[in-house]
């Protein structure tokens, strides 16, 4: 069969990172094709490279037959490359074939031919034996029929190859099943699709092909018909574990945080019980959208849960906002410092004494004097790297922003530290220092929950890890134990324990 | 590079003093234009005419600040006036509890504004939109769209007295909100609370800070600096008029964002409605015709808050 698209030794960098190194793709005419790798493996990079959303740094990209230089997003979809990104990309508030037609409106006289439009769009859809009616407006859809729209659209610019990032994500069984219909029909008619997901059933179910990355890198195509699932994760994971971790001195003691059943009423969140310790560092580890994140929004009290109970110290608290969560001393370090953590136009000052105000108050004044002495006090002993603590956040290092947050939660007095992604946008060396600022708080007697994607990190810090897939807590797995296919096998779901 | 850093200490200079260089440039140019000027006359008689604005500025500093926005503010001042007018003239009752009660009416308004908009989530401007014009519809309806004069003598002190023949007792007024509205934004937990949230509600949340508690409040508090402004415009007007306070919403924002508020100072407040009030004194002075001085005063507008965009650029360029 005939290659549509071929990538060759295409590499990207971003500040401080690698993101591709040498990467090859080809996907043929027609065919169904599995993109596959852990979490930071390269695969959205990749995508947005060919959807001409980024600009690769060299390399070769040939599209049906004929070299082509950087394009922009515009010039790659007339071209005939399609991407539809798990955040759909609609106008929620207009009809279905206005979203189909969008920019490329049939006119007459510089009139919009309303008609036209609809019968055309109608058309399509019925020829892909869709029941979407045109004139709907897109917010009346689900989420599913939200998805065909946007695939109806990419066929009506002829496209000929059709990227979907994770699209059974959000879809329930039978929706997928009505997806892979559609997958097929486009099969027939000569689209090539590329299908990113990590679940790997579907790889078998619908894929003809598949091409492994893994930390940036090519690892191989493979037939999907002359591999076993094994051979699959084999090939994900066996990222070489380079990096050191810090030495820890700590002793683990009795339960301190315990969480029994919670659940957002099965969205993302399913009945997940885990308990933790004093002295212990606790990780989550799991494929992106496995859940982790919202489970502790819903320990923290940010968002509401539906069912389940939180434990500290073997009593049940209430929790109906944060501010119940940081009274009974939880401290939640959130994924996105920037836009959750920080004050960003805020002093370092201000930021480190703003979850206990009261402790700085003298008379019931807010004292100067003590919050400089206070915010100098955490920034002398996390070694934050700021002229003076009048510095506002935002210009700051990522890795020193993390320790204005870690110091608020700190002079809080938070016994149970919960960070999400507690590395993410920090370079090697401010790395170091926060797992070594980790160690400190277990040694201390601190419980601190860290949710990561990074499998090394979670191997490299944490005292056991919990792996949850799709919502459950798929497997514990104790330090001993840990090893990267055991870890890797539960996040794809290929290995469940009950707990 | 000496140059460089020249122009460093320039736009420190600049980033500290705000709105005050403003003042400072006004003042200049009139002492040259004027000999009327700088006399404690008329500089009294300045802060005289902006102490009702200033005083409802400083309510309004806190919910710009908060992030929120009230158009309300004006008719909550002129429902204020007319009310106290109203318990005093047809109600007979005394001065102090007239006032008292028709200042808590005002701080209720203002709670209605932050519940309708926090709880609510209606923006802040729709909202106080609506608000404005239900207030307006309450003053015609109590007041029949008739001034209520004949109010006591002791009333009149408030907004038209001087004490020792010298300073104006509006001036003490003002003075003592400033200070209030300092002392509240700087060293309480609400007032540091209001700017957390202003900047970042979600932050704000997740730092433990009751949010609605905090937006609610910040309004309420709006409420209550509004209708004390507006007691003061109805005794320096000698009656509650129902059309007084039209333009004192407008001119309330205008203050805060010529002041530079969002810096996080009430001070700056003061310094807005000073340039204001200046302003509107030197074309007084020059004999600018009135329609020309409110070209002027929309120029003024505009120019200072871009002098701040610029300011906060230079700021953030020499702290690299």
């Amino acid at each position: 069969m005939e290659d549509i698209l071929r990538l060759r030794g295409i590499n990207k960098a971003f500040p401080g990172v690698k993101a591709l190194t040498d990467v090859d793709l080809t996907i043929r005419k027609g065919e169904v094709h599995a993109l596959v790798g852990e979490n930071g493996a390269g695969k959205s990079t990749l995508m947005k490279i060919i959807s001409g959303a980024y600009k690769k740094d060299s390399g070769t990209v040939w599209f049906d037959g004929k070299e082509v230089e950087n394009t922009t997003p515009k010039q790659s979809e007339q071209m005939g490359i399609s991407i539809i990104y798990q955040e759909l990309n609609l106008i929620e508030r207009v009809s279905v074939a206005e979203n189909v037609f969008i920019g490329r409106y049939p006119l007459r006289g510089g009139l919009v031919q309303w008609g036209k439009m609809v019968k055309d769009a109608q058309a399509l859809f019925d020829e892909y034996e869709l029941k979407i009616d045109a004139k709907r407006l897109v917010r009346s859809l689900t989420m599913a029929q939200k998805q065909m729209v946007e695939i109806i659209k990419a066929v009506s610019i002829n496209a000929k190859v059709i990227i979907m990032d994770e699209p059974t994500s959000s879809l329930s069984g039978k929706e997928t099943e009505s997806l892979f219909r559609i997958i097929e029909k486009l099969k027939a008619n000569g689209v090539a699709v590329v299908f990113i997901t990590h679940r790997l059933d579907e790889i078998f179910a619908i894929c003809d092909r598949m091409t492994v990355l893994r930390d940036g890198h090519y690892v191989g195509e493979k037939n999907i018909s002359e591999i076993t699932k094994s051979e699959m994760i084999a090939m994900m994971i066996g990222r070489e574990l380079t990096q050191q971790y810090p030495e820890r001195h700590n002793e683990i003691g009795e339960v301190t945080l315990e969480v029994k059943n919670i659940s957002d009423g099965g969205k993302h969140v399913d009945n997940v019980s885990f308990a933790a310790h004093r002295g212990e560092v606790l990780g989550f580890y799991g494929l992106v959208g496995a859940g982790r994140t919202e489970t502790m929004r819903m320990v923290f009290g940010v968002d509401p849960r539906v069912g389940g109970q939180v434990f500290l110290h073997g009593k049940e608290i209430n929790l109906k906002n944060p501010r119940d969560a940081i009274r009974h001393g939880i401290g939640f370090i959130t994924e996105n410092r920037r836009d959750e953590g920080l004050f960003l136009r805020s002093s370092v000052r201000v930021n480190t004494v703003m979850v206990a105000l009261h402790k700085i108050l003298k008379h019931g004044m807010i004292s100067y004097k003590e919050e400089a002495r206070v915010s100098q006090d955490y920034v002398d002993k996390l070694r934050t790297a700021t002229p003076s603590v009048n510095q506002k956040a935002m210009f700051l290092s990522g890795g020193n922003q993390q320790k204005v947050v870690l110091a608020k939660w700190l002079f809080s007095d938070s016994e149970v530290i919960i960070f999400d992604e507690p590395t993410r946008g920090i370079d090697v060396g401010a790395r170091r220092e926060i797992y070594q600022l980790i160690n400190d708080l277990v040694a201390g007697g601190r419980t601190v929950v860290v949710v990561s994607s990074d499998m090394e990190e979670i191997m490299g810090i944490s005292d056991r890890i919990l792996v949850m897939y799709e919502g459950n807590i798929a497997g514990e797995v104790q330090k001993k134990d840990f090893s990267q296919s055991l870890i890797t096998e539960y996040a794809v779901g290929e290995r469940t324990q009950t707990v | 590079m000496k140059t460089k850093k020249a122009s460093n200490i320039a736009a420190k200079v600049a980033d500290k003093l705000g709105a005050w260089m403003l003042i400072i440039l006004i003042s200049v140019v009139m002492l040259f234009a004027s000999d009327k000027f700088l006399t404690l006359d008329n500089l009294l008689n300045v802060v005289r005419q902006i102490a009702v604005v200033c005083i409802g500025a400083i309510g309004v500093s806190f919910v710009i600040l908060g992030g929120g926005f009230d158009l309300s503010t004006g008719m909550i001042a002129t429902f204020a006036g007319c009310n106290a007018a109203i318990f005093m003239k047809n109600l007979g009752w005394n001065m102090v509890i007239a006032i008292v009660v028709a200042v808590l009416i005002g701080v209720v308004i203002g709670t209605v504004n932050g519940t309708l908009i926090t709880f609510l989530r209606i923006p802040p401007f729709i909202c106080t939109l609506g608000m404005q014009y239900i207030v307006q519809g309450l003053i015609f309806v109590i007041t029949k769209s008739v001034p209520i004069t004949g109010l006591p003598d002791s009333f009149l002190v408030i907004g038209r007295g001087y004490i020792g023949d010298l300073i104006p007792v509006p001036m003490i007024i003002m003075l003592a909100f400033v200070i209030l509205g300092h002392v509240l934004l700087k060293y309480t937990v609400f007032g540091r609370s209001v700017i957390a949230v202003g900047e970042n509600e979600t932050a704000a949340k997740l730092s433990g800070l009751n949010v609605n508690l905090i937006k609610v409040a910040m309004y309420s508090f709006c409420g209550f600096c509004v209708s004390c402004a507006g007691i003061v415009l109805a005794s320096r007007l000698s009656s509650g008029q129902p059309a007084s306070g039209a333009d004192l919403s407008l001119q309330a924002i205008a203050a805060v964002y010529i002041g530079g508020t969002f810096k996080g100072s009430i001070i700056n407040t003061l310094a807005g409605a000073l340039v204001w009030g200046l302003m509107n004194n030197a074309l007084n002075l020059m004999n600018v015709n009135a329609y020309w001085q409110k070209v002027a005063l929309g120029i003024i507008i505009i120019v200072a808050v871009l002098f701040d965009t610029f300011r906060a650029k230079l700021a953030t360029k020499s702290s690299d």
